[in-house]
């Protein structure tokens, strides 16, 4: 991952910017009213950016995260000429291209190869540019055969593809892209990450608003985190995304406590005798709080509650995870565990702890029950009645369920120093 | 100046915005450019019944003699409908390039200007089919020569009109009502519709031309008539009040639209 050119002054500069803008209560369009109200109060001023600044660095690619209306994408619009700056100023080094809506500027009555030409225009290409280009962009679009005919019957996945495709191969020097990615079908997609990364290759800069953490993590040098107009930090796209992730998590604690309750999605199944019942799970972070949704990779605490109506030997409690499409992903209990309960009486907790949760980011469905030691009688079974939603966090994997938590080498050739062979069956061993 | 130079550096643009609107505009129709004439066509139609049969318009005769109220009227028509066509349907590109604005940064005045030269297509067809009308009827003449400086001027000062009120019409819609109004009443006291040397021989009849000749689009609609009609060269104060009407609402249309334009597109 490059960090950017340094040695080439910054892309885009945002000194001091602050954006204000008129929020209509009834939007004023007539003469009339200049004329007859006194004063024009039927309006108030909205701050969305308070005092940004910030450097996106030559050549570097630059995410944008908070949550929604949190003026990232009034930055985005600032950077891209779009809106002016209230106060303090946006300058850039290089052609921008922006694109906020794939296919903004088509006619849905001209052809697509009109709209190319249109379209490369708005982006500020000359015709010759343009021309260099169509093949490109005809090829990459996969719409050879409907290129001549008018964008109006295209599908709206058509659409974006001959949007994306002008835009990424209009040689941008600037890319400033809105929530893109999420288009087309899987292997265009795909095509458009790899032209991402080719175009990072050449040096182009690249901006891009997401809510997706994992795509800014992976694909971004460095990210900014805007909270209600506010730059809360700024800085490689791994840190800013794990901060953001630690803020989320503690607004939903917050909310969790402030609420006071387990949350039950309601059992799928309940069944058992019932002498002693779960009744709760909750989750808990590495400081012990209560959290609805973990982190990959940091200390975990399942809590099940439970309460029994007469004493019980040796009872023993189990989970179960599955992802959202049923996948069992394991099923631990307290007896494989080695763990011998005792006599339970009343109400209590027992804890399953993992020290480093080795799940990848996702929704799971947890299951909790407690049977007896032979584990054939069933005291309560409660199948998925919980949710835990795991979010990204130190943890490198992003694929599949599970992290395996392994230590990569760094790459080693056969032609290198004698010392390599043994180190890789050490390795192997 | 400036303004100037970056509207060359979006030629290419301005280009795309008019083929745009020329490839549009008439797709799907049977008759497709056929429709560019039809409109005018009715309007001299209905235009000659009404003026030359029932109120008695007489024009002045042409180099060659005639006195046919019908052509004289269409060159009128012909500097009328560009004019009307630059101011008109610049505000309605402005206000239709209002989504892509929003999106895409490029200046405001593009669709605007664009519109402007796809309304100057359009003159330029009318103009060919008069021209042809003219030459066969035998009134060709060399001062034809002076049309296209005529247009040109006319194409600048119809430019800095519409983006003046285009730009208005962002911040308030009404101004397109107010336009049609005001559009109506220039209408009627340019000489499109009245030849100029019938007024004089009525009471005040010279006080109300000299009046009426303030008006910059009296000026291009008689300077056209000069050229195609009577075959003069336009006297040099109609061509310098041509100028420098051309000149000033170029400058000032331009001008405030550069200002005002920054925030339009928060406005659309």
């Amino acid at each position: 991952m490059s960090a950017g050119d340094t040695t080439r002054p910054p892309a885009v500069v945002v000194d001091h910017v602050t954006k204000q803008f008129k929020l209509y209560r009834d939007r004023r369009t007539s003469l009339k009213e200049r004329f007859t109200k006194r004063r024009p109060s039927r309006f108030e001023m909205f701050k969305a950016l308070d005092d940004v600044s910030l450097e996106v660095p030559a050549g570097s690619t630059y995410g944008l995260i908070g949550s929604n209306g949190s003026g990232k994408s009034t930055l985005l619009k600032l950077m891209a000429n779009i809106h002016r700056p209230t106060a303090g100023t946006i300058s850039h080094n290089g052609r921008i291209s922006a694109l906020l809506e794939l296919g903004a500027g088509f006619h849905p009555e001209l052809s697509g190869r009109d709209n190319v030409y249109l379209n490369g225009s708005i982006l500020g290409m000359s015709r010759r540019q343009v021309d260099a280009a169509m093949d490109a962009i005809v090829d990459f679009s996969g719409l050879k055969e409907f290129i001549d005919t008018p964008v109006k019957v295209y599908s709206s996945g058509m659409y974006v593809r001959l949007g994306f495709s002008i835009a990424v191969n209009l040689d941008p020097e600037i890319l400033i892209v809105d929530e893109i990615i999420a288009v087309g079908d899987e292997e265009f997609q795909r095509r458009c990450f790899d032209h991402l990364y080719e175009l990072r290759k050449k040096g182009v800069t690249i901006i891009f608003v997401s809510h997706s953490l994992p795509l800014v993590q992976t694909m971004c040098d460095r990210a900014a985190w805007i909270e209600k107009g506010v730059l809360r930090c700024e800085g490689p796209a791994m840190q800013v995304v794990d901060q953001y992730i630690a803020e989320v998590n503690r607004a939903e604690r917050e909310r969790f406590e402030a609420e006071g309750h387990t949350r039950v999605d309601g059992d799928r199944e309940r069944r058992g005798g019932g002498e002693i019942a779960v009744t709760g799970v909750t989750f808990l972070d590495v400081d012990d709080q209560p959290v609805l949704a973990a982190t990959a990779g940091d200390r975990l605490t399942v809590r099940i509650a439970f309460q029994a109506t007469q004493p019980i030997d040796d009872p023993v409690f189990g989970l179960a995870f599955h992802t959202e499409a049923g996948v069992l992903v394991t099923g631990p209990n307290s007896e494989f565990g080695g763990v011998r309960a005792g006599r339970v009486s009343g109400a209590g907790h027992v804890d399953y702890q993992l020290p480093a949760l080795p799940l990848t980011p996702a929704t799971y469905l947890v299951s909790a029950a407690i049977t007896d030691r032979t584990l054939q009688h069933v005291f309560d079974y409660r199948d998925r009645a919980f949710t835990l939603a795991v979010q990204p966090g130190r943890s490198p994997d992003r694929n599949g369920v599970v992290t395996l938590d392994g230590q990569w080498s760094a790459p080693t050739t056969l032609d290198a120093e004698p010392s390599v062979p043994t180190v890789r069956t050490e390795s192997l061993r | 100046m400036t303004e100037m130079a970056e509207m060359w550096r979006y030629r290419g643009l301005i280009g795309n915005f008019v083929s745009r609107e020329l490839k549009s505009k008439y797709k799907h129709s049977l008759l497709g450019w056929g429709w560019s004439l039809v409109n005018p066509a009715a309007t001299l139609l209905v235009y000659s019944l009404v003026f030359s049969t029932i109120f008695r318009a007489r024009p002045p005769a042409s180099h060659n003699g005639m006195t046919t109220y019908v052509l004289y009227l269409f060159i009128g028509l012909v500097a009328w409908n560009f004019f009307n066509n630059v101011v008109t349907g610049g505000m309605a590109a402005l206000i239709g390039a209002g989504p892509l604005l929003k999106k895409i940064y490029f200046p405001a005045y593009a669709p605007v200007i664009g519109n402007a030269f796809a309304a100057l297509v359009q003159t330029l067809i009318e103009s060919a089919v008069l021209l042809v009308v003219l030459a066969a009827l035998g009134n060709a003449w060399w001062t034809f020569i002076f049309a296209p400086f005529i247009l040109a001027l006319l194409l600048a000062f119809a430019a800095g009109i519409a983006l003046l009120f285009s730009l208005f019409n962002v911040f308030y819609r009404d101004v397109n009502y107010i336009v049609g109004v005001l559009l109506q009443m220039v209408f009627y006291a340019t000489p499109v519709i009245w030849p100029p040397s019938q007024v004089l021989t009525l009471k005040h009849g010279a006080a109300a031309v000299h009046v009426l000749s303030i008006n910059p689009l009296f000026q291009y609609v008689e300077a056209l008539r000069d050229s195609l009609w009577t075959g003069q060269v336009p006297s040099a104060s109609r061509w310098g009040w041509m100028v420098l009407a051309a000149a000033v609402s170029l400058a000032v249309g331009l001008f405030v639209f550069s200002r005002g334009a920054r925030d339009v597109s928060e406005e659309l």
